[in-house]
């Protein structure tokens, strides 16, 4: 496991600045950054669900030597109290995020909040200087991808997005596969995956007093209390989590975008369909087709709950993925997240003398750490984090329209729909803005 | 010329007619739908919201009613319904129905309905409303439980009208909302001094021990 030394860092800063190409200056300024020891140090925000999974993951190579953990956070007590637990007593605990990032002890925050925090908590982190690893999606509107974007690249920090499918070993094979040609043109990207759940019946009510509800709500709107928002069910909002398309979807088509080579590439026209839920708080569609089509290179995406999940093959998994549909052949990448299977054929591929390789992970967070060291970029980088959420975005927001949205990449808005372009971004609460 | 006064008596008159038998068509409709989003199916109460937008402006000021119904359900497809209008509304070229819906919006904004139906009417407003909803959004910049909210949507709204009322709040609004305001207008571009962003500072300690400490 690549052991983050703080010396090994220093050396690797002393060496670029007879390389300014190969190391950005932005990660020269980092050294100042880093902890008084050696290693580099962490902080958590958002130790729930997901989170929880980050803070062993940190913890065990705390516990192995290879890093700091110093701090973890987040808006409600009980998970605190069960995380502090985890992280054990050298972690310093807090509720407001903002204590975390006054710290110029802390070089690197791993944030897995729910999803409407994801922009503004990654902006406020790398404008405190810190290196940034944020769950899926990066964002809940365009103008917060935008906002990340930059933040990053002023800053200079390193930010991977946890759509860490792309680091999987049979991702790596299926895009080997595809980039070198072996399933002909692929013109169309088939993803299916099972629906949103209907419901969110329980009556509004005070919150838990562990709970910090204003600062859970951040910056969306006011509301409220009401169970059926957290922790983890802030995923059938539109809202905020955006449903399955922006869960999944931030790794299925992560995925495609990956094998596709596709990051740059945004969609020219998007339309949705879906069917809405008939009772409860959660306004997710239950089933959802959405098309995106892409030019030059011509191809299509559709995003379908819950589509055609194709037969389980040798990987023993269907429950949602993509196919990709060459004018020679068909390949299936099952999964997309952190469990992801492609067919035999692509596992068993060797790349010819001459042949397409493609970046391969050495692990997601390792990758992360590399950004870090070396200020490369990560394989699943803010710009990166950023398209895939995009797409995601904009098909919930043509299902809420309802109707098809022609986007103008060049100008950065939706072809002659003012309504659509003023849903590009979304007012924010005060402080919790961007 | 007594011939043309009587064609244009007539031409009057049939449009006049025209006029109130789409009122006629106007108001069973609106009756159609509340009953629907009333209905104890919620099947049917989903088909009702989903298709509102057809039914348009008319049936603003009912479903704002209906949003205040003691079965949350019926409120919800309510307000759902009141959503689907103002997308339907926003759609390329369907400027009169727009213009019919921006104005019925803002007078659902008086103090006898609820924060809950007012905030919604806000963010409503925000998504298609312009300079002719500006006056009415920014009195509530003095409602303590709706001035976020109608900052937001005058930060949403283009223009300059909403841009004055900004600029207006910064100079007469308490003190303690003014960082917000001044927050709005620099997303609006306009440079603010005199108050520093806020978002950076910590404000919320927790009680809570690191276990073992």
């Amino acid at each position: 496991m690549d052991k983050l030394k703080r010396r090994e860092f220093l050396a690797t800063a002393a060496a670029a600045a007879s390389l300014p190409c190969l190391i950005p200056s932005g990660v020269l300024a980092a050294g100042g950054r880093a902890g008084a020891n050696e290693k580099l140090t962490f902080g958590h925000v958002g130790i729930c669900c997901m989170g929880s999974g980050h803070l062993h993951d940190i913890k065990g190579r705390a516990d192995r030597g290879q890093v700091n953990l110093a701090a973890i956070c987040d808006a409600d007590d009980r998970h605190l109290e069960n995380a502090s637990k985890i992280a054990g007593p050298k972690a310093d605990v807090y509720r407001d995020y903002r204590y975390l990032l006054e710290r110029k002890d802390i070089d690197a925050v791993i944030m897995a909040t729910p999803d409407h925090w994801h922009g503004v908590g990654m902006v406020h982190a790398a404008e405190s200087g810190k290196h940034v690893y944020v769950e899926k999606p990066a964002c809940c509107t365009i103008e917060e991808g935008r906002a990340m974007i930059a933040a990053a690249a002023k800053n200079k920090v390193s930010v991977q997005i946890g759509s860490q499918g792309r680091s999987t070993g049979d991702a790596y094979a299926a895009a080997t596969y595809l980039q070198n040609g072996m399933i002909g043109k692929v013109s169309k990207v088939t993803c299916w995956h099972y629906g949103n759940p209907e419901g969110g019946t329980d009556p509004d009510g005070p919150p838990p007093p562990e709970l910090d509800w204003d600062l859970w709500l951040g910056p969306m709107r006011w509301r409220p209390y009401n169970r059926c928002y957290c922790p983890g069910s802030f995923r059938w909002f539109l809202e905020s989590g955006g449903g399955q398309i922006r869960d999944r979807g931030a790794h299925v088509m992560s995925c495609a975008l990956y094998l596709m080579n596709a990051d740059r590439q945004p969609p020219a026209t998007i339309e949705a369909k879906g069917r809405a839920p008939t009772r409860g708080l959660w306004d997710c569609p239950v089933d959802m087709e959405v098309v995106y089509t892409f030019k030059d290179p011509d191809w299509t995406l559709v995003w379908s709950q819950p589509g055609h999940p194709p037969p389980k093959g040798d990987t023993g998994h269907n429950q949602y993925g993509a196919v990709y549909h060459g004018d020679k052949d068909t390949l299936t990448l099952y999964g997309g997240d952190g469990g992801t299977w492609t067919e035999k054929k692509a596992r068993q591929f060797k790349v010819p003398a001459g042949g397409v390789e493609p970046y391969r992970s050495p692990g997601h967070k390792e990758d992360w750490f590399q950004g870090i060291k070396t200020g490369k970029k990560t394989i699943m980088n803010i710009e990166a984090g950023v398209a895939v959420a995009n797409l995601t975005i904009m098909g919930n927001l043509s299902y809420i329209l309802g109707r098809k949205l022609t986007w103008d990449a060049a100008r950065g808005r939706f072809a002659g729909d003012e309504q659509a372009n003023r849903m590009i971004g979304r007012p924010q609460r005060h402080p919790y803005h961007l | 010329m007594h011939s043309n006064l009587w064609k244009q008596a007539s031409a009057a008159l049939a449009a006049g007619a025209v006029a109130s038998a789409a009122r006629a068509a106007d108001a069973a409709a609106v009756d159609e739908l509340i009953a629907k989003i009333k209905s104890q199916d919620e099947k049917v109460r989903a088909r009702a919201w989903l298709g509102a937008g057809q039914v348009g402006a008319a049936a603003v000021e009912p479903l704002a009613e209906t949003m205040t119904d003691a079965n949350r359900e019926v409120a919800l497809a309510a307000k759902r319904a009141l959503a689907q209008i103002v997308h339907d509304a926003g759609r390329p070229g369907a400027e009169e129905q727009k213009k019919a819906v921006i104005a019925e919006l803002p007078l659902l904004l008086g103090d006898r309905r609820p924060v809950a139906v007012r905030r919604e009417v806000l963010w409503l407003i925000s998504e298609i409303g312009g300079d002719e909803s500006v006056d009415a959004v920014a009195a509530l910049l003095t409602n303590a439980e709706l001035r976020e909210d109608a900052r937001c949507a005058l930060q949403r709204i283009p223009g300059d009208k909403s841009l004055a009322a900004l600029r207006a709040g910064l100079g007469s609004l308490p003190a303690d909302f003014r960082p917000a305001v001044a927050e709005s207008l620099r997303a609006r571009g306009v440079p603010v001094s005199g108050y520093p962003d806020q978002k950076l500072v910590p404000t919320k300690p927790t009680g809570v021990k690191p276990v073992g400490r």
